[in-house]
């Protein structure tokens, strides 16, 4: 099994065989040996520690009709080629792919400039954009494919270097994963987004039976709003767990489209965890735990005055 | 009538027209319009003559001049000038891909230069002739985005580039050289590989022969002069953005050979 990070080179690599449009960029954070570079050597190119020229540059590529790719980790990605992610893959609407590793804390001790929980609010910005957050290798690999098949600017994020070995089908499209479906629209119902949030959900799940379990891959607001009539018609509340900060997460974009659901968020929170530890270790600092997400998918007592203790 | 009479000719009714569109409803960029008009004029010359070559404005707030240019070239077939700024339209103070002959989004400055040398290595990659010809500002060259572009360019070698400089010394808030002063040009663009040419920026002919690639990517310092063609505001630091009355511009234009 294989983690995204390698899914998505081992995948990239395999569709350039029968698509000659396709173009891969790194900048630095590629690692040696990279598939694509030996299978591919005329169409890979490491463009060095250049995010925002790298961002543009693809632009560039795609205008002239190739689909270029392009890979660095997802805090540099977003933030620190924001403006050319903007303009190029938003006002343009460039068919460039920016698939991003270290998504969410992933990153672990190598801290906060290398963590990135707020890349889907930049990304979810950006009207026209496709945003996916795939879990496991075999969705990873579909999301790939999608994006490949699409002229369409797209936006994937991914982890660390973990293998995840996920209980549902691929989502290519916009589907929802069902892990445990929900029932007459009376229950409660966990949405998991990345991978950590998907095993968080598992185990909650596990530890309370009532919960249904749905995944969701593609959380761009034009996905969101399909799925979000799937998720309304089997569940009454809706507990969403991502590994991002509120805004411009998942929840909240899921509150709007469904105001007369429960929606409840369990997410980072607004700390900076600056110690080190593994992906686990900074996850239970900020709180995504599965207490965590059973505590939120308790219905809170009442007041008398008909509030929320 | 030749190539150059040709290019001189439509470079004088583009100008004419930027007047016009400093005296509607919005102003313009006049001083930086002016200043980069022959060159726009001698890029797209170039470019027709070389499929495949695409030019990029990247100083986008010189709008006014690229739309008059396009127009007189016949690559936008309605006058510009009394639609510029207005709802509506697509002729905004930075231009974008709404308008014809436009393919990149340019105003946010230092992108232009980066898109036109990823449009440069998509020739390469598909095996087609031509390359991009980037239109900055030298103001723009104190964005970073200009120096990573450059060093990009360099390791990769993308020789289909050439980056053109409208080096007429002002900016927005005054003289390029009272706010960030840009020392030894020729020498920082050799230091990344460019081959270096320096040219009068309003003499087309010199501009056409400078703009023709050749084996490396290649720098052209344009020597140039704010708000050329109207004696009133030329080398002016305040003619950066201009609002004239309709009569002004009757004046200017008159004034004009």
């Amino acid at each position: 099994m294989l983690s995204g990070r390698d899914a998505y080179k081992d995948e990239l690599t395999a569709l350039a065989a029968g698509d000659e449009r396709i173009i891969c960029l790194e900048a630095d954070l590629g690692g040696p040996k990279h598939p694509f570079a030996e299978k591919h050597p005329g169409r890979f190119l490491n463009l060095g520690i250049a995010e925002g020229a790298a961002v543009d540059i693809a632009v560039g590529l795609a205008s002239a009709g190739l689909r270029p790719f392009l890979s660095t980790f997802a805090a540099f990605g977003t933030w620190r080629a924001a403006e050319s992610v903007k303009l190029g893959l938003g006002y343009l609407g460039a068919p460039v792919v920016l698939v991003c590793p270290y998504g969410g804390v992933s990153g672990g001790w190598f801290g906060p400039t290398h963590h990135s929980l707020e890349d889907l609010a930049v990304a979810r910005s950006l009207p026209g954009l496709r945003i996916a957050v795939p879990c496991g290798e075999a969705e990873t690999r579909e999301v790939i494919r999608a994006a490949a098949a699409a002229d369409r600017p797209c936006y994937v994020r991914l982890a660390r270097n973990e293998t995840y070995d996920a209980p549902f089908a691929p989502a290519g499209h916009g589907e929802v994963g069902w892990v445990t479906p929900a029932g007459d629209g009376t229950t409660t119902c966990l949405v998991s987004v990345g991978e950590k949030p998907a095993q968080l959900c598992g185990r909650a799940a596990e530890q309370d039976p009532r919960l249904a379990h749905a995944h969701l891959c593609w959380v761009d607001d034009e996905s969101l709003a399909l799925a979000a009539g799937e998720l309304a018609a089997g569940a009454r509340r809706l507990v969403v767990v991502e590994e991002h900060r509120e805004a411009g997460g998942v929840a909240a974009a899921l509150a709007l489209l469904l105001p007369q659901h429960e929606v409840r968020a369990v997410n980072a929170g607004p700390s900076w965890p600056s110690e080190g530890g593994g992906h686990d270790d900074i996850l239970t600092a900020l709180g995504l735990t599965v207490p965590a997400v059973l505590a939120a998918a308790v219905p809170a007592p009442r007041t008398s005055q008909g509030g929320i203790t | 009538m030749n190539d150059i009479d040709l290019a001189n000719e439509r470079a004088l009714r583009a100008r004419r027209s930027v007047v016009d569109m400093a005296a509607g409803e919005v102003g313009c960029h006049l001083g930086g319009s002016m200043s980069v008009l022959d060159i726009l004029v001698a890029a797209y010359a170039v470019a027709a003559a070389r499929p495949g070559t695409e030019v990029v404005l990247s100083k986008g707030h010189a709008a006014a001049a690229l739309y008059a240019v396009l127009h007189q070239i016949g690559v936008i077939e309605e006058d510009p000038a009394p639609r510029y700024g207005l709802a509506g339209e697509p002729y905004t103070g930075h231009p974008g891909p709404k308008v014809p002959g436009v393919r990149f989004p340019t105003g946010s400055l230092g992108h232009g230069a980066a898109y036109a040398a990823g449009w440069a290595l998509s020739r390469r990659l598909l095996g087609e002739p031509g390359g991009a010809i980037a239109v900055v500002g030298d103001g723009e060259l104190q964005e970073g985005l200009i120096w990573e572009t450059l060093q990009v360019v360099q390791a990769k070698r993308i020789s289909g580039l050439t980056l053109v400089v409208d080096v007429n010394g002002g900016q927005n808030d005054g003289y390029v050289s009272d706010i960030s002063p840009l020392t030894d040009l020729p020498a920082r663009f050799a230091a990344f590989g460019f081959e270096v040419v320096e040219t009068d920026g309003h003499d087309i002919e010199k501009l056409m022969d400078a703009l023709v690639p050749g084996e490396r990517p290649r720098v052209v310092l344009a020597a140039t002069v704010k708000a050329k063609g109207v004696p009133a505001a030329e080398g002016r630091a305040s003619s950066h953005y201009v609002k004239i009355t309709p009569a002004r511009a009757r004046q200017w234009k008159a004034a004009m050979v």
